[in-house]
């Protein structure tokens, strides 16, 4: 398997991409750009259309409009990891079976190749994982589950990798290995990363570009510049504060985070809900770091 | 037609009293063809929680062989090709259609028994063929149908080697099969049209009340007793062929005379007992 840093990643153009569903407004009028090589995630709450946006660019979901990739040739190689599968307990599927699925022509009953296997593990090795090959795939738990996903993705070689809420479900020391992993991964092999994360301390953190969505963009750019409080309030509806240097003591409510007005009175002061959300993405980055270097 | 004369000769080996008998060695042959392609399609219809359809699908059996009689068409040509009619409709208006599955299912499986009933009223003298339909007859299979068996176990069988890792795929996740470059809808009206055949053909072995039994017990008994999905496929395949057996001979034998489909399905459900004391894979992993 190749693991290269002079890789295709496209850069992806959504060109006035819409969808109408059923009388309704899926997404209205979506022109957002994702650089190539960086990742990308698109933030906003239930029932803004991210999803819908990600089925676009796998071609699920027909939509008007265009999504253009930079080599206008070619599709690019394409890898998504689901939220879920539909996996019961009872399936006798092994991990490293569910990896060779489609590294092998071969039928899995006739075996798995030596080669698959080496392949498999190997996969599993980018994902801190080979301890679970052997282990039956309904046995995992949420964060394992999760990184034999992106494990099989990072299998295609991807160009293009698409994730849909990975770390849904998953514990914040599992949701902040899988980010790293991620973004190791996306470091060594260069490919272009777009996916839909609730998580915004995380995104704060490991994402490039950030495109806000509430059935249209509501604003796109370096995470930064573009999650400001005022931005999440639109969004979410509730205050956020992501980045303290970015505050208005000047604003009313909260002197530190300029995005509350009279929730904040309300409520007293919405800071420490800020920066508790705030702390725990930090202060989990930096536990599962610590953790690592033990084990390392 | 081919000669499947050795092949009655070499049953005829087996040292049993009841398959000295030419329609016992043409069941047998049958039901040995039958058997495996109905277990190993069982695994698919388990991972794609497809039970109901396989049920429906049997019960097209009946409008098929209404139309047969509508359209002065013999009904076991009539039959199959209803049945893979009904699959692959099922399966186009699943996925067009923002309804469940089984709602779909569920309302295809009643139009198909409601115009099956609508005709037999009106109809005479398909009695013989409606008994068939409720509990099956293979000891009648004839040799026509035993040659179009075999060609449908090759069928499925390059399909099983070919297919076998997509399908499995599929049933994870449509979604991300087709970001591995499988081509989703191919395999999955593919697979209906293969599936209603050997239906149709298990409701003339085992009849349409235990055609699903034919799929879903072996399969459910290879997932207590598999260590992983490979081994699935061959437990299900011992099973099927090991009850089909168990179950014609025990059922010619004087003492049982019972049907032999609904032996089949016992042996089977005896298989499906004796694995739910199988120890669970996970619990060594524990």
């Amino acid at each position: 398997m190749a693991t290269t840093n002079t890789h295709y990643a496209p850069s992806v153009c959504f060109e006035h991409v819409q969808v109408h569903l059923g009388g309704r407004d899926i997404l209205k009028d979506i022109c957002a750009q994702a650089p190539a090589g960086g990742s990308t995630v698109l933030v906003g709450p239930n029932g803004a259309g991210k999803t819908t946006l990600l089925m676009c660019l796998l071609g699920e979901q027909r939509y008007a409009g265009h999504i253009a990739f930079s080599d206008g040739k070619r599709l690019p190689r394409t890898a998504y990891v689901p939220q879920l599968l539909s996996l019961d307990r009872g399936l006798p599927l092994r991990v490293d079976e569910f990896l060779t699925l489609h590294r092998q022509h071969r039928p899995l009953w006739f075996g798995m190749r030596a080669t698959a296997v080496r392949d498999a593990m190997h996969l599993l090795s980018l994902v801190r994982a080979e301890h679970l090959a052997s282990r039956r795939m309904g046995d995992l738990s949420g964060g394992e589950l999760r990184r034999v996903l992106l494990a099989s993705a990072l299998g295609r070689d991807p160009e293009l990798l698409i994730l849909d809420e990975p770390e849904a479900g998953v514990d914040v020391r599992g949701e902040r290995l899988f980010w790293e992993l991620l973004d190791a991964a996306r470091s060594a092999r260069g490919f272009t990363q777009i996916m839909v994360s609730h998580n915004l301390p995380l995104v704060a953190h490991y994402a490039t570009h950030v495109i806000c969505i509430n059935k249209t963009v509501c604003a796109s750019g370096a995470p930064r510049a573009t999650l400001t409080s005022r931005l999440l309030m639109q969004l979410f509806g509730v205050p956020i504060h992501l980045y303290p240097d970015q505050c208005d003591p000047s604003a009313p409510g909260c002197p530190m985070c300029g995005a509350i007005n009279d929730m904040a009175e309300a409520q007293g002061c919405t800071l420490s809900t800020a920066l508790t959300q705030q702390s725990i993405g930090h202060a989990t980055a930096q536990h599962v770091r610590e953790e690592e270097g033990g084990h390392a | 037609m081919p000669d499947f004369s050795p092949v009655y000769d070499l049953i005829a080996l087996i040292p049993l009293d009841c398959l000295q008998a030419h329609f016992m060695q043409q069941a047998l042959l049958g039901l040995l063809l039958l058997a495996p392609m109905a277990s190993v399609l069982g695994v698919e219809v388990i991972n794609f929680r497809m039970a109901f359809f396989s049920d429906a699908i049997g019960h097209a059996a009946f409008a098929g062989v209404a139309l047969g009689l509508l359209l002065a068409v013999p009904p076991r040509i009539s039959m199959p090709l209803f049945g893979v009619l009904v699959g692959l409709g099922i399966v186009a208006v699943r996925r067009k259609s923002s309804l469940s599955a089984d709602t779909v299912i569920g309302i295809a499986f009643s139009a198909v028994v409601a115009f099956g009933l609508a005709v037999v009223s009106r109809a005479e003298g398909v009695a013989r063929d409606m008994q068939r339909f409720l509990y099956g007859d293979i000891l009648t299979i004839t040799e026509g149908e035993i040659a179009f068996l075999l060609v449908l176990f090759v069928v499925l069988l390059l399909f099983q080697i070919v297919g076998y890792n997509r399908l499995l795929l599929i049933a994870l996740n449509p979604v991300m099969a087709r970001s591995h470059g499988i081509r989703v809808a191919l395999w999955q009206y593919v697979f209906a049209g293969l599936l209603a055949l050997v239906v149709m053909f298990s409701v003339w072995a085992v009849g349409v009340l235990l055609v699903t039994a034919m799929l879903i017990v072996p399969a459910a008994t290879a997932r207590n007793l598999a260590h992983s999905a490979g081994g699935m496929f061959w437990w299900a395949l011992l099973v099927g062929l090991s009850s089909a057996f168990a179950g014609l001979v025990l059922s010619a034998q004087e003492w049982l005379s019972t049907s032999s489909g609904a032996t089949v399905i016992l042996v089977a459900c005896c298989w499906f007992a004796l694995s739910l004391a199988a120890p669970r894979d996970a619990a060594r992993h524990a």
